[in-house]
């Protein structure tokens, strides 16, 4: 039992990372109704800006951020508002064509600028951790992760209910025509909600960097992690998020325990199958 | 000299991709009015209120509201000049309090300054709303979401309101009550066109009416000088023998 | 209304598969390959496009399959001598029970939730090729067909695939179970009173396609000769599918055909240009999308009334 407390420790502060990865994209689905299959790509897109910045102004990781945010929410507006606005509406094959289209051509402008390379965003946290007690170890970075994670997802929260803006795509997620009758222009505010959900990837992307190595093909991976999270946690909630992200985390983390470290990914996606199949909309979502 | 009207309908066409909904449509209303457009299911009344609103591009004619052209302007551009549409079904955000609802209809930037001003006003109309102003928009009942779509219709200070159907759905009682409130809200000022399938209470708070046949309008006048044969051969489309 | 042009479009596609069957008579072993390589892809995406267009079942594993039934043909051909093209048809009835467990799980979904379910299962697969000892972990597997078919045979056994599976995605949109597919495609809640009917209409489908998905996929590792899992099982098969199906025009029979021979078209001329070539393929998929997106035959039966094969008229 004891030896069980370290990675369920881990499985929280993981499971906190694992909820920003998919803030953007549940935040998304619950806006526009689509699923970005692009999430993952554009994540490790932020990771390679912040290597560039950091490679560029000699930051570190977290101030990298400060340049990384802005420029993957002008990224996010420029997508939704020219190309997946343009593809809204009845049809769910144009979307996930176009989605597959960006991921591919963000894996392979990553691959030609940056060669297929491993790389990581290198900060002195990655190997720090603080001892709790006799048998348990606070992994730092991992701790600063889930710290991020829920800041960004209480200010996520705090903008959708109190600002206008975020009160205006609350409106439009709940009924486009009655939000257009406002005045609202709806099609502007799916493009600055995208760009806001490129921001959260942005620290996703950051907090990845730092805490796992990346390449150019490493989107789908987070992808799937984010859907994960999603499924879990209920489509479109916030609170979902933190939670789905946790299980997962736990799911893996704990069978990767007991039936060795190659198998983490696996126990994740077996748990998401049971998932899918006993309760579909997840621990937060509506039947 | 005759004033301009506040809005002034002419030879207006509407389509749906291949099908004409409304066919040469002229109509005017007078600032202060309260004209009722009466007509059954698929009449044409809600294309007409959207076209005018905006949610819908005109195919052929102009719509003017005090001499500006504003045919094919869509609807945030018609909200700051000052037309609002309480649309059918009421379409009040389900997931918002009744206070982020009201407050999203004030939420062109001119208006968000004059936003508790207006709310002030719209509790006082609608004190239901007040005392409920945190519950969550679907957990009110038609009636209270009703009232709760023309007052958030009402934050932007419109000088004229477009009402589609409000009283589909709801209680004799209640549909009473909303209406009591809609003439005040006329008396103060305020230039309402009406939308009804119910024909004797919309003639009953009217100034003038028209009456909408298969996307024409087929009858027009106030509501004492219409009879009651008429207005029903009209609305029906009994054409005389 | 099109029924006169109904019959040229049926000597249109006649005419193809003629030119087609016949590349080894007349065709340079090149044109053998990218006959090959056609023919290929044209039944796996018709597959997809039965899956997606017609049934509603958006599927994002079909890498399940043609890893699975890839990797049966080895394991057959490489530890057990079996006959090769015994071995192809044994890998595509593996894979319709891998699809029949996968439906276990999966089938209560919707739409790209259904999507994702089929993608995890891929996702397993992979994993679990990858960590075994039996197929020799990540480093891949031989195919060794005893006596290995010459290339003029693969390149049959491909055509087989093609012909086959437009004929079965003919048979049945034509019969009672296609009817009813495309009664839910036009409204999915109306048929949902046919409860049902629609189910085992959909499982058919998915079934089907697993068979024809692996058994295609089994002819094309007798051609590869080698597999590995992370390129059998990998994602970009999906990819390729609904970049295929997409730009040909979903939901159209003819569609996997044109976007098949546009996909094998583009991938040869831009092959020299290694991740280039891809990122070009991505905008070109883009570029049709917002242009086009009904895809080149979708768009091309909406502005003319064109179609080769049309399932409505029944």
């Amino acid at each position: 039992m004891q030896d069980l407390l370290q990675p369920i420790l881990n499985g929280i502060l993981l499971g906190g990372l694992y909820a920003v990865i998919a803030l953007g994209m549940n935040t998304m689905f619950g806006i526009v109704k689509l699923v970005n299959l692009a999430h993952g790509d554009l994540m490790i897109l932020s990771s390679y800006l912040s290597l560039v910045f950091i490679a560029w102004l000699g930051l570190n990781p977290f101030w990298s951020l400060l340049a990384v945010a802005p420029v993957m929410f002008v990224v996010g507006f420029l997508i939704q508002g020219f190309l997946l606005n343009r593809v809204l509406g009845k049809e769910m094959e144009p979307p996930l064509l176009v989605a597959f289209g960006l991921s591919i051509i963000l894996q392979n402008s990553l691959l030609l600028v940056f060669t297929p390379d491993a790389r990581s965003l290198m900060t002195d946290l990655s190997v720090k951790t603080i001892p709790l007690g006799s048998s348990l170890n606070l992994p730092v970075l991992y701790f600063v992760d889930f710290l991020l994670g829920c800041a960004v997802i209480l200010a996520l929260h705090l903008f959708f209910k109190r600002t206008y803006l975020g009160r205006a795509i609350r409106a439009s997620s709940d009924d486009e025509v009655g939000a257009r009758l406002m005045g609202i222009n709806t099609r502007n505010i799916y493009a600055y909600a995208m760009g806001i959900a490129m921001m959260t990837a942005a620290v996703a992307g950051v907090l990845v960097g730092m805490t796992f190595t990346f390449y150019p093909h490493t989107g789908p991976q987070y992808l799937i992690i984010a859907f994960g999270v999603m499924i879990i946690g209920g489509l479109g909630s916030m609170a979902g998020c933190l939670v789905g992200g946790i299980i997962l985390a736990e799911a893996q983390l704990l069978g990767a325990h007991f039936t060795g470290p190659g198998y983490q990914l696996l126990c994740g996606y077996l748990v998401l199958l049971i998932v899918l199949g006993l309760r579909p909309q997840g621990i937060f979502g509506k039947a | 000299m005759p004033k301009r009207p506040a809005l002034k309908v002419s030879e207006l066409d509407a389509h749906y991709k291949d099908f004409q909904a409304l066919w040469n449509i002229s109509f005017e209303v007078n600032k202060r009015e309260m004209v009722s457009i009466i007509g059954a299911n698929g009449s044409g009344k809600s294309t007409l209120l959207n076209s005018i609103a905006g949610l819908l591009v005109p195919s052929r004619g102009t719509i003017e509201f005090f001499g500006e052209r504003i045919d094919g302007l869509l609807p945030h551009e018609t909200v700051p000049r000052g037309i609002t549409l309480v649309p059918e079904g009421r379409r009040v955000f389900p997931r918002l309090s009744v206070y982020e609802n009201l407050v999203m209809g004030s939420y062109t930037p001119k208006m968000r300054a004059k936003k508790d001003e207006m709310l002030a006003k719209i509790y006082e109309l609608f004190p239901l709303l007040k005392a409920r102003r945190r519950q969550m928009a679907n957990t009110l009942s038609g009636g209270e979401q009703q009232m709760l779509a023309i007052g958030r219709a009402m934050m932007s200070e419109p000088q004229l309101i477009l009402c589609d159907e409000i009283s589909l759905g709801l209680a004799p009682v209640v549909i009473k009550d909303i209406y009591k409130r809609l003439r005040q809200i006329n008396q103060d000022g305020i230039t309402i066109v009406l939308v009804e399938q119910d024909i004797k209470r919309s003639l009953k708070v009217a100034n003038r009416a028209y009456i909408m046949l298969e996307g024409k309008v087929v009858l027009e006048g106030e509501p004492s000088s219409l009879t009651e044969e008429q207005v029903k051969k009209a609305y029906f489309g009994i054409r005389p023998a | 209304m099109a029924d006169r042009p109904f019959k040229y479009r049926w000597w249109l596609l006649g005419i193809l598969f003629v030119v087609l069957g016949t590349i080894p008579l007349w065709g340079s072993d090149y044109m053998l390959l990218f006959g090959l390589l056609l023919c290929l892809y044209m039944a796996m995406s018709q597959m997809w496009n039965l899956l997606v267009g017609y049934s509603g079942l958006l599927s994002l594993g079909q890498q399940a399959f043609i890893g699975f039934s890839g990797y049966t043909v080895a394991v057959l051909t490489n530890y057990y001598g079996v006959y090769v093209w015994l071995s192809v048809l044994i890998g595509g009835l593996f894979s319709v029970l891998l699809a029949l467990f996968m439906s276990l799980f999966i089938f209560r979904m919707k739409g790209i939730f259904f999507g994702i379910g089929t993608w995890i299962f891929a996702e397993i697969l992979l994993l679990w090729f990858s960590n075994w000892e039996y197929v020799k972990y990540g480093t891949g597997l031989f195919i060794k067909p005893a006596p290995p078919p010459s290339m003029i045979m693969i390149f049959y056994a491909a055509f087989i695939m093609a012909l086959g599976s437009l004929a079965v995605v003919y048979l049945i949109l034509r019969s009672k179970i296609g009817l009813g597919l495309m009664a839910m495609r036009d409204n999915e809640e109306v048929s949902e009173t046919i409860g049902v009917e629609i189910f085992r209409s959909k499982l058919f489908c998915f079934l089907v396609a697993a068979f024809i998905t692996g058994t295609t996929a089994g002819v094309l590792y007798v051609f590869q000769i080698f597999i590995q899992p992370y390129k059998a099982f990998a994602i970009d098969w999906t990819v390729i599918l609904v970049f295929i199906v997409i730009i040909g025009g979903i939901g159209t029979i003819e569609g996997p055909i044109v976007g098949s021979f546009l996909y094998v078209l583009l991938t040869q001329w831009l092959a020299d240009y290694g991740h280039t070539s891809m990122l070009i393929l991505g905008l070109i998929a883009i570029t049709i999308m917002l242009v086009a997106p009904k895809g080149i035959m979708g768009t091309l039966q909406e502005k003319t009334g064109f179609t080769i094969l049309s399932p409505r008229r029944i």
